[in-house]
């Protein structure tokens, strides 16, 4: 089991001058046995950090190190890492228990087992007891994703690494695969990075999530963190659907403010002493037509049927907004929300 | 720490340093290879036509380019560049005296068979060496195209019994001797030939065609080796396309037709191109089948150079390859443009049913149906007619059916003379030359394959320089060896650089074959899903050890595959070989078929029967490991 550590890495392609930069000075600390999960769009740098953590990228700057050993120099064979890609990559030619025991050629099977057993073992705790004989190609999607899992894990890696492993799978497999996956990861026990470009699959499966943008790391945290208190527009617009608007501190009171956006005068909680400007997030669902503070009135555009609820797109000050209402509104509609149910953003 | 425990950590550190580096010291070694092989051949041929008496020159580029028996009417532009107005009068009275008239002609000699002739009367023009090559290969390349695309269209639309045996097929004339073919048409079309066999069943001639129409001859030939290819890419680009995109074009309104034209034929068009451009390459750089049918009296550069060699006129000789292999790898650089501006051809989602062929005996008779039937006549005749007439020929003469061909075989390898030509012998070091390639042509093959799809961007370079062979005809590769390696080169020291008889023949088969081999495993490799070697790696597989347990096995029918054509081409491999097996008894069976030719043809025919017995043997190899070439 292991603690990983990536500082100041940076990853550049290409030459100083024309390449394009894959990575920025990116810090991340994964404590031993967490699953972790690096979530953003595609293009945002996740897979370049899982590469380079497995070895199979150079970073340009900064080092990666497991309990503390630089890795520099350690070519992928040699970091006793469990990989499960996008594709599985499994290998066509060999059957499901061969491609399970690959890697036990090259490291040897937990003590007191043999090749054969710890195969059967894996096979069984991905529930694919009996399929050992098969080729891959014989098995449905799901099932191949299982095997791939089973052939990261069968070496006893320090490190598990997966790459979207359940993007190519519908969603309903992909819920009952996430519950195994967690099921299995914290029986055993071993420090996961996770990647996936849901962010509802981050927020579900995660210890602690990085959201990434653009080769960079916007905030590292625990869900619900994330959720409530994001940093970053880029965050609170990522994670879940969110409004985030732009106003003027009229006047303090501690941490309390008054500010403007537009013509309307809301209050806040948790406005910073150093800025006039402030940004700051009301998700859809906190904003009640029944609330008695920071009431204002938004013209309706449309409306999505959503069974338990309706999904509400509107304009308010000129500005797009979001509600979750439990009927669909007829004409305008007044809403407001609690100072506590906002949150402030750190930069503007 | 004991010595013997420090040896054996040594040991396994330098093993582990080699298994490390081993793709990059095979990677040395294949490089080294070329170079010598390659590189330094083809450079000695270069150095050769700018040197003259230890000086620098391009006086010989001067004397060729302003001859106007190689140039012809541009060799005086070369002469005088600059005399502007002068070339353009010239140009001016030569179009003022060009003619156009349209009368009826007899064609056929003895037949009185009116055809509407379309005779373009130009005031005899010199066309040079240079241009009456370019002249057939343009010609040689109008008749592929026009031979290839009917067969490309039946072979995409329609269902019919064999069709995918007959697509396969198409690779066929890669892998068939030249010099097999040539006289597969001198058994078909020559006095004593199957053609006129059948005419004089019915009280026509015999008829001189090859003496009377050479070119032409040459020119079906021609067609014969590269129709099929242009089917071959054709048919690959018709069936990926999506037949949803003529779906939406007729949805959106078009008729049929014009759905045609706007939407498959621009998804043909590059394939037919490529085709196009591959055929007059190659036939730019013809011999076996010029020299065979045609002789000097119908030279081509190749030929020409062949000649030059033979009179022992290095320098001309030298200076002639260079300016024909200056031209082919402009035009090779140019497909290879071309190639990469295309998207891959890639499976369609969707593809159109082929439609069956004969459903019923009415369809049958419908004009399109009649109009495939004639084209499967012509195919046959122009296909199968030249290998049916070799076998033929091989087992008669001009009364029936005899085995005198064989006979004469036997007795010349009993009774020959030391100095004649043998047939066992040939046969003998066709197969060993065929088995000696495939030991070096294989493993080069495939690591520049794996350099090429691991080095990305670079690849391109790697591949393009690796792909060398195919620009360079064989004819300029022999005299290479010939006056780099045979002769020798001096090497610092006092240490000589000399490769002669067998070895230098076994180099130049295996240099025009590896290419082969890469084109068939690249693909492969190529389309591996990166992260299984990732996966292997992971799992604690070096990277060697991941090509060995999971890339090459995957590419393994690529590998044989590429394997076959490499066999094939050795045993079929005339060009270079007659230059080097010269005064040897380095012969091999297509050098043979050439030499007996000369006298008469039935011992050649029957050598060139022997011959097409050992390559449709290597073919059934390509086919059964279903072997697919990029080319």
């Amino acid at each position: 089991m292991t603690d990983l550590r990536l500082e100041g890495v940076s990853k550049r392609y290409g030459t100083d001058t024309g390449g394009t930069t894959a990575l920025r000075d990116v810090d991340l600390t994964v404590r031993d046995g967490e699953f972790f999960t690096l979530v953003g769009p595609s293009g945002c740098g996740k897979t370049t950090t899982l590469r380079t953590i497995a070895g199979f990228e150079e970073p340009t700057t900064g080092t990666v190190s497991f309990d503390g050993q630089p890795m520099a120099e350690v070519p992928p064979e040699e970091r006793d890492v469990g990989v499960v890609f996008q594709s599985y990559g499994l290998f066509p030619h060999m059957s499901v228990a061969e491609n399970v025991g690959y890697g036990l050629q090259f490291r040897d099977p937990p003590t007191g087992l043999t090749v054969d057993e710890r195969v059967a073992d894996l096979l069984e705790l991905v529930d694919l007891e009996g399929m050992g004989e098969r080729n891959p190609d014989q098995l449905s999607g799901g099932q191949q994703q299982r095997v791939a899992l089973a052939r990261a894990l069968a070496p006893e890696p320090d490190l598990l690494l997966l790459d979207e492993p359940m993007s190519a799978l519908d969603a309903r497999l992909r819920e009952s695969l996430r519950r195994q996956l967690t099921r299995i990861q914290s029986t055993l026990g071993v420090t996961t990075v996770y990647i996936t470009h849901d962010q509802q699959e981050a927020l579900a499966i995660s210890d602690r999530l990085a959201v990434m943008s653009d080769g960079q790391v916007e905030q590292v945290a625990t869900p619900q963190e994330i959720y409530r208190e994001p940093k970053t527009r880029f965050v609170a617009e990522f994670i879940g659907e969110n409004n985030v608007f732009d106003g003027t501190v009229l006047a303090r009171d501690g941490d309390r403010a008054q500010v403007t956006v537009g013509e309307t005068t809301l209050e806040l909680t948790g406005v910073p002493d150093s800025t006039d400007r402030v940004s700051f997030c009301v998700r859809p669902a906190t904003l009640s037509r029944t609330a008695d503070t920071n009431r204002f009135s938004v013209a309706i555009e449309t409306s999505e049927f959503r069974g338990e609820t309706v999904r509400t797109y509107g304009q308010w000050n000129g500005m797009p907004i979001i509600l979750q209402l439990t009927a669909v509104p007829e004409g305008d509609v007044t809403v407001g929300f609690d100072p506590d149910d906002a949150h402030v953003l750190d930069s503007v | 720490m004991s010595l013997s425990d420090r040896v054996t950590v040594d040991r396994s550190r330098l093993s582990a340093w080699l298994e490390r580096h081993a793709l990059q010291l095979t990677a040395l070694v294949t490089a080294a290879i070329l170079v010598v092989m390659l590189y330094v051949p083809v450079g000695v041929v270069f150095v050769n036509a700018v040197l003259e008496e230890g000086g620098l020159t391009l006086g010989h580029f001067a004397d060729v380019l302003t001859d106007p028996f190689y140039f012809g009417a541009v060799a005086d532009v070369f002469a005088d560049p600059l005399a502007i107005g002068t070339h353009l009068g010239s140009l001016a009275a030569w179009l003022g005296a060009v003619s156009i008239t349209l009368s009826l002609e007899y064609p056929l000699p003895g037949i009185g068979l009116p055809v509407p002739w379309l005779a373009v009367e130009t005031p005899g023009v010199r066309t040079g060496l240079f241009g009456f090559t370019a002249y057939q290969a343009a010609l040689s390349t109008v008749a592929s195209v026009a031979l290839g695309l009917p067969a490309a269209y039946v072979l995409a639309n329609y269902e019919f019994y064999g069709r995918r045996t007959l697509r396969s097929l198409t690779i066929l004339p890669f892998v068939l001797p030249g010099i097999m073919v040539a006289v597969g048409f001198y058994a078909m079309f020559g006095r004593g030939g199957t053609l006129n066999s059948i005419l004089g069943v019915v009280g026509f001639g015999p008829f001189a065609f090859i003496e009377t129409y050479p070119l032409a001859i040459v020119i079906l030939a021609h067609a014969f080796y590269n129709a099929p290819l242009v089917a071959r890419l054709t048919v690959a680009a018709w069936e990926s396309v999506d037949v949803r995109t003529v779906e939406t074009a007729r949805s959106l309104g078009a008729s049929k037709r014009r759905a045609f034209r706007d939407v498959v034929v621009p998804q043909l068009a590059p394939a037919v191109l490529t085709g196009a451009l591959l055929t007059f390459i190659f036939t730019f750089m013809t011999f076996p089948i010029v020299l065979a049918l045609g002789g000097l009296q119908l030279a081509t550069v190749e030929v020409w150079i062949y000649d030059r060699i033979q009179r022992l006129e290095y320098a001309e000789a030298a200076t002639l390859a260079i300016l024909e292999t200056i031209l082919s790898l402009g035009l090779t650089y140019a497909y290879l443009r071309y190639e990469s501006a295309q998207a891959g051809f890639s499976q369609a989602a969707s593809r159109p049913a082929r439609e069956p062929l004969y459903p019923d005996f009415r369809t049958a008779l419908s004009p399109r149906r009649l109009a495939i039937f004639a084209y499967g006549i012509i195919a046959l005749v122009v296909f199968v007619g030249p290998m049916v007439s070799l076998v033929i020929g091989s087992v008669t003469d001009g009364s029936g059916l005899t085995l005198r061909n064989y006979a004469f075989l036997l007795e010349r390898q009993l009774e020959g003379a030391s100095f004649q030509t043998l047939p066992l012998p040939a046969i003998r070091n066709s197969l060993l030359f065929g088995a000696a390639t495939l030991v070096i042509a294989v493993p080069m093959g495939v690591v520049l394959s794996v350099l090429t799809v691991r080095a990305g961007r670079s690849g391109t370079v790697i591949d393009t320089l690796g792909m060398l062979p195919l620009a360079v005809s064989g004819v300029v590769f022999g005299i290479g060896l010939l006056q780099g390696l045979v002769f020798g080169i001096s090497l610092p020291g006092g240490w000589r650089l000399q490769v002669t008889g067998a070895i230098a023949i076994v180099i130049a088969h295996a240099v025009a074959a590896y290419p082969f081999v890469t084109r068939n495993v690249s693909p492969l490799l190529a389309n591996l899903d990166p992260a299984m070697v990732e996966s292997a790696r992971a799992l604690g597989a070096s990277r060697l050890r991941a090509l060995l347990d999971i890339e090459l096995p995957l590419v393994a029918n690529g590998i044989v595959a590429g394997a076959a054509f490499a066999f094939a081409i050795s045993i079929g491999e005339f060009s270079s070989t007659v230059i080097l097996a010269s005064g040897s008894e380095s012969y091999t069976m297509p050098v043979a078929v050439e030499r007996y030719l000369g006298r008469r043809s039935g011992p050649a025919i029957a050598m060139g029967t022997l011959l097409l017995i050992v390559t449709a043997a290597s073919f059934v190899v390509i086919d059964r490991v279903g072997g697919r070439s990029e080319l």
